[in-house]
C-alpha cells in the first residue's frame, strides 16, 4: 500500500518517548515531622538507606546479567500537606547528611510538582484515566470514578435501596481478586476543601510512581522534565523551586523501567494504595508500547502490568535520638 | 498499532455507534470541537479539516465483567474493557461508539486487573467464545444483565450533551440511530466484506462484517460510524420531507419546514471521508444496493426543485414591477 | 418544551387530561413525548389502551431506568400499539405519540446523584427529539415532583423551557390545597427556590388548571330548578373570590375542564369520534381540551400577570 500524500498534524498527533535508566531508587520519602526532628534523625535515616541502595544496585546488576546497570536516585520532599522552611534552609542539609552517609541524590522532587507541574495538571490527567476494575455482574453501568472520589479494590457493602424496599442484613464488601477470603481496600483519592481540592497523599504517589516510570505524557510531550540544577543558593519559596531538580551531572535518565523505593514501614498502607491506584490506571498506550519495545530491546522486559513495575523496601523507623521521651 | 500486551489473536470485534444532532443552535468550529471532545485532559483531540470537518476524541475505557450476549442463550461471561470515543462531523452530528474486541478463547479465572488494562479493548472470555451466537446475540441485543454496549455509547453521548458549550437549542427536532456491528475476523490476506446491512425499527441498523485481522477493531469501528453517520442523514431528511408534506401543505410552509435541511444537513454527505483505506471500497455494495449515495441526491434534488418553485413566483413579481 | 402535569389530590383527573393535552398535540403535528412518573399508581396505558405496555414496564419502565437498572426506559408508540379502535389509525400529518410508562410496582427513591443525573439525561435526551414532553407526577409533595423541581434547576437544563400545570377540582377544599402544594411552606415555590431555581421565574411557569368544573349553562344542567341555578351561580362566584385570595385567580389558570362523565368514569383519551359519532363525549370538553393544549405554548399565556 502506498503512503497518504496529504497529512493533517492535528489528526495525527505523535508521542514522544523519553530517556529511561534500569532502575530508579527512590531514597525515602520525608515529611516535614522528619525535618522538625532535626539533622540527626535525618542521619539515622541516610544511614539506613544506605544499606539497602547498595542491595537494590546489586539487585538491578543481577536482573541485567552482571553488567553496569543504570540507576538513577531521587528524593521528594513534601511541600503540598505541610510547608517546612525554605528550599534555600532544607535543601543543602538533606544534601550534606546524604553526602555523609555516602549516599548520592541525582534527582529532587517536591510533592506538590505531582499535582501540578509547570502549569499542567497531572493528578488531574491521572485521574480521569482511572478505570475501575469492575466487580462481577458489570455489564456497563458503573459509575465512573470521577463521581465518586473513592476507588476500591472490590465491592463495597451494598448501599441503601429505595425506602420502602424490605430492610437489608449487612452485606460484607467484597475484594475482587479475592483468594478464599477478602482484604477489602477503599482509597480516598482526594478531598473538597475550601481552598479547592485536595490530592490523597497514596494518590499523588501513584503520579509520583508513573512518572518515575516514565508513563506520564500531556497532549503526547513527555511532564516533569529535569531542570538542571546550575549551583548556588536555592530559592527562599518553595514554590520558585522547579518541580523536579536535576542536582548533578549524572547520565542516566530519571525515568526508568522500574522503580525501588526505600521507605520507613509506616508507609506500607499508603504504598499498598498506590499499588491499588495503579493496577486501576489505564496509561498512555503509546507510552506504555515504548517501554515495552525499548526494554525488550535491551533484554530487560518489564512486568506487563504496570504496579507490578514497583518494588520497595520497607525498613524499620529510625529511632529519632532528639526527641525527648514521652513526647 | 498492537495493543501493548501480547494479546491472543481476536476473532470477533463488535460495537454500538449512536448518531443524533449536536443539541447546540450553531455547529461547532475545529475549536470547539475539540474542547468539547476533550475527554481527557492530556490526550490530543484528533481534528481533521479535510475533506470536512471533523473531530475524534480520545478513546476511554470501561471495565466489564459480566455475560456476553448470545443468540443461543450459551451463558459465557467476559472480563476486560469496552473502548467508548466519540466524533463530530462538521460541528453538527455527534456520535459515540463503544467497542470490544474477543479472542477465541481464554482461563477460567479472573485474572489481575492490571492484566486486562494493558490490553484496551478486549473482552476475554472464560473458557470458549461460541463466535458466532456471540456476534447474532450483540446484534440482537443483549438480556437483562448482558454486556450493554449500548449503555456504554449512551453515557458517553449522555456526558457530551451535559458539556457547557451546548445551549440545546438544536435547530430541529431529530431521532438518534442506533448502529449495531459485528465483525469476524478472517486470516490473513482474505479481503474485508460487508455481508449485511439491515434497516430495523426504532432507529435500529444493524451491520454484519467480515475483516481481516490485521486491520485494527478502531479502524472497523471508524467505518461502521462512517456508515451510520450517512444512515442518519438519509433517515433525518426523508423524514423531514415526510413532515413537510410536499405538495400537501402549502407551498412556503413546506420550505420552511425543510429550510433546516438546507442549512445543517445538505453539505454533510461525505462518504468514506475518514475511513481506513483498507476499509472504504465496503461502501460499494451499498451504493450498488439500495444505493444510499443514490438515494441522497434524489433526496436532495427534490428540496433544491422545491426551493426553486418557490422561488418562481417571486421571480414573476421582479419581472413584472420592473 | 417541558410540561410537568401536578395536583395535590388524587382524582383531579390530571393524568387523564395530560394525556389528552398530549393526544391532541399530536394530533396538530407535534412529536409528543408522555412520561408517567406517577410512581406507585401508573395509569398512562389504561388512558393510552395499550396493555401491553403494562407487561414492558413491569421492569424496564421508567423507575427502573432512573434507578439504574435499565438503561433504556421503555417506549410505546401510541399510534402503533394502542388497542383504541379510533386511536390506531394515525391521522395524516399527526406528530409521534409515545408513551414512557412508569413501573407497576416502585415506589420512592433517593431524588439527588446518580438518579438525578439520569432524570436530567433523560430530559435532554427527549428534548433533542420532541416537540413537547409531558411529565405526569405522582399527586402530593411527592418524590416526583421534588425529582422535577431538582432536575428543572440542574445547569444543563437552563436552556429548555419548562412549564408547570397545577390540575385541582373546582371546590372549596381542592382550590385550598392547590394553592397549598403550589405557595405553601414546603409547596412548589419554596422546593424550587431550594433547589437553585429562580422565584420569580418558576412562579411565572406555573398555571393551574380547573378540572371538573360544573357549567351551569351546559345541557347536564338544563333541568335545574331556578334555585339550584342561583345557588350555582353562588357557589362558582365564592369560588373564584377564594382562588383570587389564594392567589390562583383568573390570572394564574390555564384553562378549565368541564366536567365530563367520559373523563370521570372511562379515563381515556376523548377523539373526534367520540364527540362526533357516538357523541358520548360533550364538544365543550373537546373545545375546552383543544383550547388548553394550544395554550401550553402560546406565551400570551404565560407571561407575567
Amino acid at each position: 500500500m502506498t503512503e497518504a500524500v496529504f497529512r493533517e498534524t492535528t489528526a495525527d498527533p505523535g508521542t514522544q518517548s523519553v530517556p529511561l535508566a534500569h532502575l530508579s531508587l527512590e531514597l525515602g520519602h520525608l515529611y516535614m515531622e522528619d525535618f522538625e526532628a532535626g539533622p540527626e534523625r535525618l542521619r539515622e535515616h541516610f544511614a539506613e538507606v544506605r544499606i539497602w541502595v547498595d542491595a537494590a544496585r546489586a539487585s538491578a546488576a543481577r536482573r541485567i546479567g552482571g553488567k553496569r546497570p543504570r540507576v538513577s536516585t531521587c528524593f521528594l520532599i513534601d511541600d503540598y500537606f505541610s510547608r517546612f522552611s525554605t528550599p534555600a534552609e532544607l535543601i543543602p542539609l538533606v544534601l550534606e547528611e546524604a553526602e555523609r552517609a555516602g549516599v548520592v541524590i541525582d534527582y529532587l522532587a517536591r510533592e506538590s510538582g505531582c499535582a501540578v507541574a509547570d502549569r499542567i495538571e497531572l493528578a488531574e490527567s491521572v485521574m480521569h484515566r482511572l478505570v475501575e476494575s469492575p466487580p462481577p455482574g458489570s455489564h456497563g453501568s458503573r459509575p465512573p470514578v470521577s463521581q465518586t472520589g473513592w476507588l476500591a479494590n472490590g465491592q463495597r457493602t451494598s448501599p441503601n435501596r429505595s425506602a420502602l424496599a424490605e430492610i437489608v442484613t449487612w452485606q460484607p464488601p467484597q475484594e475482587t481478586a479475592a483468594r478464599n477470603h477478602s482484604v477489602f481496600m477503599d482509597v480516598e483519592l482526594w478531598s473538597e476543601t475550601d481552598k479547592g481540592r485536595l490530592w490523597s497523599c497514596p494518590f499523588l504517589a501513584a503520579v509520583w510512581q508513573l512518572a518515575r516510570l516514565g508513563l506520564l505524557r500531556h497532549l503526547g510531550e513527555p511532564v516533569l522534565v529535569p531542570k538542571p540544577w546550575t549551583g548556588g543558593e536555592f530559592p527562599q519559596d518553595w514554590d520558585r523551586l522547579p518541580p523536579l531538580l536535576k542536582l548533578n551531572d549524572s547520565r542516566v535518565a530519571f525515568s526508568a523501567y522500574r522503580t525501588c523505593t526505600l521507605m520507613a514501614n509506616r508507609f506500607l498502607a499508603v504504598e499498598d494504595a498506590v499499588r491499588l491506584i495503579l493496577d486501576q490506571v489505564d496509561v498512555d498506550s503509546e507510552a506504555l508500547q515504548q517501554v515495552a519495545k525499548r526494554s525488550a530491546a535491551e533484554g530487560v522486559a518489564v512486568p506487563e502490568a504496570v504496579a507490578q513495575r514497583a518494588t520497595y523496601v520497607f525498613y524499620e523507623e529510625p529511632a529519632n535520638p532528639s526527641s525527648p521521651d514521652g513526647s | 498499532m498492537a495493543t501493548p500486551g501480547r494479546s491472543a489473536r481476536s476473532v470477533l470485534a463488535c460495537g454500538e455507534v449512536r448518531t443524533g444532532l449536536l443539541p447546540s443552535f450553531q455547529a461547532l468550529d475545529g475549536r470547539a470541537a475539540a474542547q468539547l471532545l476533550r475527554l481527557r485532559a492530556d490526550e490530543h483531540v484528533r481534528v481533521s479539516e479535510r475533506p470536512n470537518l471533523y473531530a475524534l476524541s480520545p478513546e476511554v475505557l470501561t471495565g466489564v465483567d459480566c455475560r456476553l450476549p448470545t443468540s443461543n442463550g450459551a451463558k459465557v461471561r467476559g472480563v476486560g474493557t469496552v473502548i467508548a470515543r466519540a466524533a463530530l462531523t462538521e460541528g453538527r452530528v455527534l456520535q459515540s461508539t463503544a467497542y470490544f474486541s474477543a479472542p477465541a478463547d481464554g482461563p477460567d479465572v479472573r485474572r489481575p486487573w492490571g492484566h486486562y488494562l494493558v490490553r484496551p479493548g478486549v473482552v476475554e472470555p472464560f473458557g470458549k467464545l461460541p463466535e458466532q451466537a456471540t456476534a447474532d446475540g450483540v446484534l440482537r441485543g443483549g438480556g437483562r444483565g448482558d454486556l450493554d454496549l449500548g449503555m456504554i455509547s449512551e453515557g458517553l453521548l449522555a456526558q457530551l450533551v451535559r458539556h457547557p458549550l451546548l445551549d440545546h437549542k438544536a435547530p430541529f427536532k431529530s431521532r438518534r440511530t442506533h448502529l449495531r456491528w459485528a465483525a469476524r475476523r478472517t486470516p490473513e490476506g482474505q479481503e474485508p466484506a460487508l455481508d449485511r446491512f439491515t434497516l430495523a425499527q426504532d432507529g435500529l441498523r444493524t451491520v454484519e462484517l467480515r475483516v481481516p485481522e490485521s486491520i485494527p477493531a478502531g479502524a472497523v469501528a471508524g467505518l461502521c460510524e462512517d456508515l451510520a453517520l450517512h444512515d442518519w442523514l438519509l433517515t433525518t431528511v426523508v423524514h423531514m420531507l415526510e413532515n413537510s408534506r410536499l405538495g400537501a401543505a402549502d407551498g412556503p410552509a413546506a420550505v420552511l419546514a425543510l429550510r433546516p435541511a438546507v442549512d445543517h444537513l445538505l453539505h454533510l454527505w461525505m462518504p468514506r471521508a475518514h475511513v481506513d483505506r483498507a476499509l472504504g471500497h465496503l461502501w460499494d455494495v451499498l451504493e450498488r444496493e439500495p444505493g444510499f449515495s443514490r438515494q441522497w441526491e434524489n433526496l436532495r434534488q427534490r428540496i433544491r426543485d422545491q426551493l426553486a418553485i418557490q422561488a418562481i413566483p417571486l421571480l414573476h413579481q421582479a419581472l413584472s414591477t420592473r | 418544551m417541558l410540561i410537568f402535569a401536578a395536583s395535590d389530590k388524587g382524582g383531579t383527573g390530571r393524568s387523564v387530561t395530560s394525556a389528552n393535552l398530549a393526544y391532541q398535540r399530536a394530533l396538530t403535528g407535534d412529536d409528543v413525548c408522555y412520561l408517567d412518573f406517577d410512581f406507585g399508581s401508573p395509569t398512562a396505558s389504561a388512558v393510552f389502551d395499550v396493555p401491553d405496555a403494562r407487561q414492558a414496564a413491569e421492569d424496564r419502565g421508567l423507575h427502573s431506568y432512573l434507578i439504574g437498572e435499565t438503561s433504556e426506559p421503555v417506549r410505546i408508540d401510541v399510534w402503533a400499539d394502542t388497542e383504541h379502535r379510533v386511536l390506531r389509525n394515525q391521522p395524516p400529518g399527526a406528530g409521534r405519540l409515545i408513551l414512557m410508562p412508569g413501573n407497576l410496582s416502585g415506589g420512592e427513591f433517593a431524588t439527588t446523584g446518580e438518579n438525578l443525573r439520569r432524570c436530567v439525561d433523560l430530559l435532554l435526551r427527549l428534548n433533542s427529539e420532541f416537540d413537547l414532553i409531558i411529565v405526569d407526577l405522582s399527586a402530593g409533595r411527592s418524590y416526583a415532583v421534588e425529582m422535577a423541581l431538582m432536575a428543572t434547576a440542574q445547569r444543563e437544563l437552563s436552556g429548555i423551557e419548562a412549564r408547570w400545570l397545577v390540575f385541582h377540582r373546582w371546590t372549596r377544599q381542592h382550590v385550598e390545597a392547590a394553592a397549598g402544594l403550589v405557595y405553601g411552606k414546603r409547596g412548589i415555590l419554596a422546593h424550587g427556590v431550594a433547589s437553585g431555581h429562580d422565584e420569580d421565574a418558576l412562579r411565572g411557569a406555573i398555571r393551574f388548571v380547573r378540572a371538573a368544573v360544573p357549567d351551569p349553562d351546559s345541557a347536564l344542567w338544563s333541568q335545574a330548578t331556578p334555585t339550584q341555578s342561583a345557588w350555582m351561580e353562588q357557589c362558582d362566584t365564592e369560588l373564584k373570590q377564594l382562588a383570587s385570595h389564594h392567589g390562583i385567580g383568573y390570572s394564574q389558570v390555564l384553562g378549565s375542564v368541564p366536567l365530563e362523565p367520559v373523563l370521570q368514569w372511562r379515563e381515556q383519551l376523548i377523539t373526534d369520534e367520540d364527540v362526533l359519532d357516538s357523541q358520548i363525549a360533550t364538544m365543550e370538553t373537546w373545545q375546552a381540551l383543544s383550547d388548553l393544549a394550544a395554550r401550553l405554548t402560546d406565551d400570551k399565556y404565560w407571561e407575567e400577570a
